[in-house]
């Protein structure tokens, strides 16, 4: 286990923060992490990267260097290491921005991701806001993105109808704002059941001046259902990054994610697919005919929601599975097709 | 064949990017080359038709994200992507941005003008050398004038030094 590692050093480390809505802390022991002392002298920045990349490696934090590059890099100013003027990194460190250097390079001894550290991250062209719990971005998901991109500006309508999307639990707004940056008239609809993901989309969409095209709705999917299709009609697309992961693989997760990311937006029940069937259930209600829907989903899902969806959801036509860029089935891809069926035909 | 190339493409001077181009049926020539130098990547810019077309298929892309399932049972910052064309054996490494993403494109932006390189194969290395004995030459001249500049000051200051004209007594 992850914390009896910890355990073997002496002090208390002081800047651990911990996620206030995680409760496990109170049940375990608190992980002691210790941080080198701070320089008596002035160091540089590569003497600096130096000492946090060796420390981390002492305290089997995942990837030291990177963690100590991108940490510095963003006191610098600058996003990578490899930015940064090369000159810059052989000047002395000034004494506040050398203790900043510490105090950030010590949260990351208690595991916490690299972009909660930084409140910044990157996906596709945009700069987003990242704050805990909210679900920090996967990379794979940037590729959903392109998948939703390349249909819609193929869609031979969209220069006449007006397009609109619709994101089912949308974190920290990252598809969201990704398509509405990239596509100048789409307008976008987006809801998450945690006010923090609702706020933090608000937020970023301020940031990059989308907020006029982006509405972001505190909902829940499976209890707001009837609001939902109340509300949102006609969409051309419907996309989610779904918490898919089976609820018996939360436990193994690397502490990166355990302690700070929000269970809620991860946990997909026993075959990880409780919210993506809410999903696909609803679709036909929100989607305009011809419309899509676009997943990200577990590698072992697609065939399981072909069948599904066959089984259950006339009005939805699965359409393909698309991989990643590390081969993974990884994206699904329907499409509603209204029904023929009219119960009024029935003539004599 | 591509013996005559050199000599017939150092005759006709400025036109050797059009022998290249009516010449289709040469091959390719593959070695490996030192990283373009920057005035190949201005000729051969993005919005140029001169770059070569990428074809997927002929891609291998790698990137590291762990054994296990990656998607949300992950949480990595590494995104340097590493991409191969497999007919030529050329490998690109790009880990410029914070996006996966950005990285791939960049990736095969930079793939498409080391190609190119590859592709004008003894053409570009000719063109390289060419330049540098004109880089040469000038440093040489520049370094003659200077020396000379310099002579020429001291003989001034010796003269200035030994005038007549300092009464003080």
């Amino acid at each position: 286990m992850w914390w009896r590692r910890t355990l073997g050093t002496g002090r208390r480390c002081l800047g651990c923060r911990r996620n206030g809505e995680k409760g496990i802390w109170s049940f375990h022991t608190r992980p002691i992490c210790s941080a080198p002392a701070l320089p008596a002298g002035r160091i540089t920045a590569l003497q600096a990267l130096d000492v946090w990349k060796t420390h981390f490696e002492e305290k089997g934090v995942t990837e030291p260097e990177h963690s100590s590059q991108y940490i510095i890099a963003h006191l610098l100013g600058a996003k990578t290491i490899e930015s940064v003027e090369p000159q810059r990194l052989t000047e002395f460190l000034s004494k506040e921005k050398t203790e900043q250097v510490w105090q950030l390079c010590t949260r990351r001894l208690s595991r916490m991701p690299l972009q909660y550290i930084i409140e910044e991250w990157d996906f596709r062209d945009l700069t987003l806001k990242m704050r805990p719990p909210v679900f920090i971005p996967r990379p794979e998901t940037e590729e959903l993105v392109e998948l939703v991109l390349t249909d819609l500006q193929k869609d031979p309508g969209a220069a006449e109808a007006h397009q609109t999307c619709l994101e089912v639990g949308c974190g920290s707004g990252a598809i969201s704002l990704s398509l509405l940056k990239s596509l100048p008239q789409l307008e976008a609809f987006a809801c998450d059941r945690s006010q923090d993901a609702v706020d933090l989309s608000r937020e970023n969409a301020l940031r990059l001046g989308l907020q006029d095209r982006l509405k972001v709705y505190h909902m829940d999917v499976i209890k707001d259902a009837d609001r939902m299709l109340g509300l949102f009609s006609s969409i051309s697309a419907l996309v989610s990054n779904p918490p898919y992961l089976f609820s018996e693989d939360m436990a193994s997760l690397e502490p990166e994610i355990f302690r700070f990311e929000d269970y809620a937006a991860l946990d997909g029940g026993e075959d990880g697919l409780n919210v993506i069937r809410q999903i696909l259930t609803l679709a036909p209600g929100f989607l305009s005919n011809r419309g899509r829907v676009y997943l990200e989903v577990d590698p072992r899902h697609p065939p399981l929601i072909r069948q599904w969806v066959e089984e259950n959801v006339e009005e939805l036509r699965y359409m393909e599975t698309r991989h990643d860029v590390s081969s993974r089935p990884r994206f699904c891809i329907l499409q509603k097709e209204e029904s023929h069926k009219d119960p009024k035909v029935n003539q004599d | 064949m591509s013996s005559l190339l050199p000599f017939t493409s150092r005759m006709l001077g400025v036109s050797r990017w059009f022998m290249w181009r009516t010449a289709p049926g040469l091959p390719p020539l593959f070695r490996l080359t030192p990283p373009a130098p920057s005035w190949v990547v201005a000729v051969g810019k993005k919005d140029l038709l001169d770059l070569p077309v990428l074809l997927e298929d002929e891609l291998e892309e790698q990137f590291v994200r762990g054994s296990g399932p990656g998607g949300q049972a992950t949480n990595k910052t590494s995104n340097c992507v590493v991409l191969k064309h497999v007919p030529t054996g050329i490998v690109v490494k790009c880990h410029q941005t914070r996006s996966v993403d950005i990285n791939r494109k960049r990736a095969r932006d930079i793939m498409r003008e080391k190609l190119d390189v590859a592709y004008k194969g003894e053409l570009s290395e000719l063109m390289v050398k060419k330049k540098e004995s004109v880089l040469r030459k000038q440093e040489k001249r520049k370094r003659a004038n200077e020396n000379l500049e310099r002579k020429r000051l001291f003989k001034e200051a010796l003269v200035a030094d030994t005038k007549p004209g300092d009464d003080t007594v």
